[in-house]
């Protein structure tokens, strides 16, 4: 099932669209670890060098103008600022920034925040190097019924959907997934099952407990699937504190949803409890199974469709000693559909499993990349791997441990050797959050002062 | 020109062929066909099983008709439900353009195969290639598919002028591409959207490469042929629960002959209640933007689906995230309160709520000014306070008055002890929690603390104890790990090295001292009421103990020893089976108005940025006061 929308042009063009399956053969003639596989499928992609990465930035009280920020570092081996922040754009206030998503047609990046529930819009097309704070969706709350804890913005055709972590009654985990047009408009509200109000779904399991996280879709199985966190009294709380809190550890998910994507009606909810996060979903279609990890009781899950279209969830693999609470937190799938990196927050690791088994995962490689790290972005070839280390403004390390960098390394397929990296706390910045891929070529231009074009890297 | 148009129309002849191929993926080497070339690799959703909420109004357009003739896209599209397409008639890409052309050819066909649709249906493709794409060309492309009762029209632009403006609203970016010279070429990079359109001209769906297929065009197209027409975008709301609510002037009425149980309410006498005093301050108890950054209201911590307390949370969580060291105490029958905090720091009402209001900690705000510029900011509070507060309107102590107002509604009795132990109502409440009280009152020494009158009951003597839970919480010795129940059944012994390097300094707690700095009243808090306690676990003042009968055992260990420990206070000595009358006596102090309670804070609006009002983001200089 393979959908190269995009042309490709002579020259610069080096990314092609996907929709729900492989890229065309000639564009992947080295199918490889990438974070670029973690996006919509209905994206355009960029499968060269990327010349920025664009960093998602919480403010820190007291650190520089203590505002959150989007960070665009320039990462062109080429360029002449390879290597240095090329631009940051603060947004106003602390909002605890989180996780970021562009648009399908890649031309607008949507930075969503988990406290004051604002979206910011910025435009990355007209200036790569330059993103641009172009609006700023201030009514979420209001307009989606009480959904609190914007997380995921991914791209669906011409419209995001936005995943909720709590709501505006009690801040606990019960939450929604809510639709915008690219436009910014608001079009609907789909909470999420509970055992109050299952909305249709089937409880397969124990749980049914309504809570949210990460969101993905399978297009050519029509499925949507969600995972689920906890709600905003936890998310924003002081991390120790909330360990010491028995009530407050009751009270993350333990579920994912299978939802009808086409209608957006949830029809399963699995058990998958522990707090499963990050959703990835593989990319061969004859691979109907996505990977999510649960960061309290450290597993790999597997979540699959069976012959008769049944799905189920199994853990399939221990991440680290889960005894320590190692709090496995981004991961990302090759794709190919062979290997998941795992990146642990508690040791700073970074955790390369083979999943060429998906029910038998084997860690292959591990490496510290830090005191704490939280996410890991790779380029398309594979060849390059970006590091940063916020979790939560109350959740990361306290004192000496609490680093706050970017880091970039190069992946040979044995080793990460470090390019670069960028102390945020020193340059002022605030803690560095989630990365995503900026190119000149994706919007048929070329890089002033360098050529960027798919041979560079071949 | 002419060789163009053979190209794509041999291009288009290439695909019809195609579609006896297998379609399949899996392969990295050759491209596959997009599902719209094969059958469907699901079951579509049945008519009428799911909405299609309108996504914005399809924009209108001036464009060419196949005779070259200026028209408005809204005359193409007449009264039909309209499939909408953007192509280049020599594009190409096989799962691009000529995939729309081929998905919208097989719905023509289903057009012409059924009436509902053939009435119905109009097939739109639009050029964005005006200079190659004449009507001359469009008529010729239009040629292959004018067969049969389905309408499909092929239009284009007269300039790239003209083209611009319905490119954008329909949010369709194209690029002509470059070649290495940096001379424009014939091919464009676009993302591929198919739009379906209703007769009220409202987009109700946006088709991509992966599900563009004639089975959930047709089916979307019946279920919005079945379904009332949307007229404005529906908003879902949040489910309440309001089955018997009360309003504010029912709120009031109750305080007027208080629930049985419970004495009269004091109010004081410059702020008499009213039900618009009521009206005003349960709209500011529920309105997130009073804190600095718009997240956190009074309703956050005292929740009324969770007795007015946080049944999720030991002690509270403030703006952005900040640690407040106490159990957020319940506001059911707090107007009857004599000392407020659990340090008994405050001692009305009207100011109690500029702690929070204030604190850092808690809603974060800077200045009292900042607070009441923000309020008047607010649109949807214009004049209340001068209808509330004709003489004075909106000031410091009147924001207070209001909420005080509101909180002294929340009186709850008529518990089945308060029918039982008040009205003589025998059956009321279980053997079991006749001998507990009869404990409760006795060997147990609770009403020592908790007060039970002869005509009505607060259960608590509006004084300060220390019970040894702050002396533990200040001077106990830290273990070297830690039980933590990471899922249902999962209990990790974490290492308390662990949980430090993620944990903050938590703040001192040491009560009562606090505010007189005598050390004798180190670790004192106030004695709770136990109405509704069934309702606000976890307890104590610092929400350590989750169940009522770790309380009760808690005290019949005799508390924590420490040099301060209330002389009330001592080994109990009770049996298992007094300990279960105790807890079921204590479950029968639930009022009987607690669901209408909640149903009435349930159905207040929750004050949230944005709509009529302004956002209040940005603090107004204050008038002089």
């Amino acid at each position: 099932m393979i959908k190269a929308r995009w042309k490709r042009g002579i020259g610069a063009a080096l990314f092609v669209a996907m929709a729900g399956g492989l890229t065309a053969g000639a564009l992947l003639s080295s199918p490889a670890v990438a974070d670029e596989t973690c996006q919509s499928p209905y994206m355009a992609k960029i499968v060269g060098q990327e010349d920025f990465v664009y960093v998602w930035t919480l403010g820190v009280e007291g650190v520089g103008d203590g505002q959150d920020k989007l960070v665009t570092v320039s990462v062109n081996p080429k360029s002449s600022s390879f290597g240095k922040v090329v631009s940051s754009v603060s947004v106003g206030g602390r909002n605890e920034a989180h996780h970021s998503g562009f648009t399908d047609d890649r031309r607008f990046l949507w930075a969503a925040s988990l406290d004051t529930n604002k979206i910011f819009v910025f435009d990355v097309h007209s200036n790569p190097a330059k993103p641009k704070l172009t609006k700023t969706i201030k009514d979420f709350v209001r307009k989606s019924g009480g959904v609190v804890g914007p997380h995921t913005t991914y791209a669906l055709p011409g419209r995001m959907m936005i995943t909720g972590l709590s709501n505006n009654k009690d801040h606990g985990g019960r939450t929604a997934l809510v639709e915008y047009t690219n436009d910014g408009k608001y079009v609907s509200t789909h909470w999420m099952p509970t055992d109050q109000n299952l909305h249709g779904a089937k409880k397969t399991g124990k749980y049914a407990d309504g809570y949210g996280y990460d969101v993905r879709a399978l297009p050519r199985l029509n499925v949507m699937i969600t995972s689920s966190f906890t709600g905003w009294s936890n998310y924003m709380m002081d991390f120790g504190k909330m360990l010491g809190d028995k009530e407050a550890m009751k009270r993350f998910g333990n579920t994912m949803v299978v939802w009808d994507l086409h209608t957006r009606k949830p029809k399963e909810v699995l058990d998958v409890p522990g707090a499963p996060l990050e959703v990835r979903c593989a990319w061969n279609p004859n691979h109907n199974y996505c990977f999510t990890t649960t960061a309290l009781t450290s597993k790999i899950w597997l979540v699959y469709m069976d012959e008769k279209n049944k799905w189920h969830a199994k853990a399939v693999a221990d991440i680290g000693d889960p005894s320590k609470v190692p709090l496995p937190v981004d991961i990302s799938i090759s794709s190919d559909d062979s290997h998941l990196w795992v990146n642990t927050f508690m040791d700073g690791n970074t955790r390369l499993f083979d999943v060429s088994d998906p029910f038998h995962p084997k860690m292959v490689f591990e490496k510290q990349i830090g005191s704490q790290v939280n996410m890991v972005s790779s380029s398309w070839d594979g060849k390059r791997l970006y590091f940063t280390t916020s979790l939560l403004s109350n959740w990361d390390k306290k004192g000496k441990a609490d680093e706050q960098f970017f880091k970039a390394y190069d992946w040979d397929g044995r080793q990460l050797k470090e390019q670069f990296a960028i102390d945020f706390m020193k340059a002022k910045l605030g803690r560095p959050h989630q990365m995503r891929f900026g190119a000149y070529s994706l919007y048929a231009e070329k890089a002033p002062n360098s050529q960027t074009t798919l041979a560079d890297r071949r | 020109m002419k060789a163009s148009i053979a190209m794509a129309g041999g291009l288009f002849s290439l695909l019809l062929a195609a579609t006896g191929l297998a379609y399949a993926g899996g392969d990295n080497a050759t491209p596959a066909l997009a599902p719209g070339y094969g059958a469907l690799g699901f079951v579509p959703p049945a008519v009428g099983s799911y909405e299609l909420p309108a996504l914005k109004m399809a924009p209108n357009g001036n464009v060419l008709d196949e005779s070259g003739k200026q028209v408005s896209l809204y005359q193409v599209f007449g009264d039909k439900i309209v499939v909408f397409s953007f192509i280049y008639s020599t594009c190409g890409d096989v799962n691009g353009c000529p995939l729309a052309t081929f998905v919208l050819n097989r719905l023509k066909k289903r057009m012409d195969a059924d009436p509902e649709l053939g009435a119905n249906v109009r097939l739109v493709t639009i050029s964005f290639d005006p200079e190659h794409d004449t009507p001359a060309v469009m008529r010729l492309y239009a040629a292959n598919f004018k067969d049969g009762a389905g309408q499909w029209r092929f239009l284009t632009t007269a300039s790239q002028q003209q083209l611009r403006p319905i490119l954008d609203s329909y949010g369709q970016r194209i690029q002509r591409e470059v070649d290495a010279s940096g001379q424009a070429t014939n091919t464009f990079s676009h993302v591929l959207r198919v739009f379906l359109i209703d007769r009220q001209r409202q987009i109700r769906n946006i088709y991509a490469v992966s599900f563009l297929h004639p089975d959930l065009v047709v089916n979307d197209i019946k279920t919005i042929l079945r379904a009332p027409p949307i007229i404005a975008r529906s908003s879902s709301k949040v489910a309440t629960s309001a089955a018997t609510k009360y309003s504010p002037a029912k709120l009031l009425a109750r305080l007027q002959t208080p629930p049985l149980g419970l004495p009269p309410m004091p109010v004081p006498a410059d702020n008499a209640l009213s039900p618009i005093k009521v009206a005003l301050g349960r709209k500011l108890f529920f309105d997130r933007r009073l804190s600095l950054n718009q997240t956190v209201s009074c309703a956050m911590c005292h929740i009324p689906q969770q007795g007015f307390t946080n049944n999720e949370l030991a002690t509270s969580v403030g703006i952005e995230g900040r640690t407040v060291r106490r159990n957020a105490p319940t506001l059911y029958n707090v107007g009857y309160k004599q000392r407020l905090f659990h340090d008994g720091r405050e001692t009305a009402l009207r100011r109690q709520i500029w702690g929070p209001l204030l604190n850092h900690n808690e809603m974060g705000n800077v200045a009292v000014g900042q607070i009441i510029g923000k309020i008047r900011s607010l649109q949807d509070y214009s004049n209340q306070f001068d209808q509330a507060f004709p003489t004075r309107g909106l000031d410091m102590e009147t924001l207070g008055m209001a909420i005080a107002s509101y909180e002294r509604t929340l009186v709850s009795g008529n518990s089945p002890f308060d029918r039982w132990y008040y009205g003589g109502e025998k059956g009321a409440v279980s053997q079991s929690a006749k001998r507990g009280f009869g404990l409760f009152s006795g060997k147990a020494g609770c009403s020592a603390c908790h007060s039970v009158g002869k005509r009505h009951a607060l259960f608590t003597d509006q004084r300060l104890h220390n019970t040894g839970i702050g002396y533990a919480r200040s001077m106990a010795i830290e273990p070297p790990t830690r039980k933590v129940e990471v899922a249902p059944g999962v209990v990790l012994d974490v290492a308390t090295s662990i949980m430090r390097s993620v944990s903050g300094q938590a703040p001192a707690d040491l009560g009562l001292y606090e505010v007189t700095q005598d050390p004798a009243d180190r670790w004192k808090y106030t004695t709770p009421t136990l109405r509704n306690i069934a309702l606000t676990a976890p307890y104590m003042h610092d929400g350590s103990l989750p169940t009522l009968r770790d309380v009760i055992e808690f005290y019949n260990r005799g508390g924590v020893a420490n040099e301060e420990l209330d002389t009330r206070i001592h080994p109990l000595h009770l049996r298992q089976q007094e300990i279960d009358d105790l807890v079921a006596f204590l479950s029968t102090l639930t009022g009987d108005d607690v669901g209408a309670l909640v149903g009435d804070a349930s159905s207040a609006p929750i004050g949230d940025p944005g709509g009529a009002a302004t956002d209040g983001g940005v603090p107004q200089v204050t008038r002089a006061e």
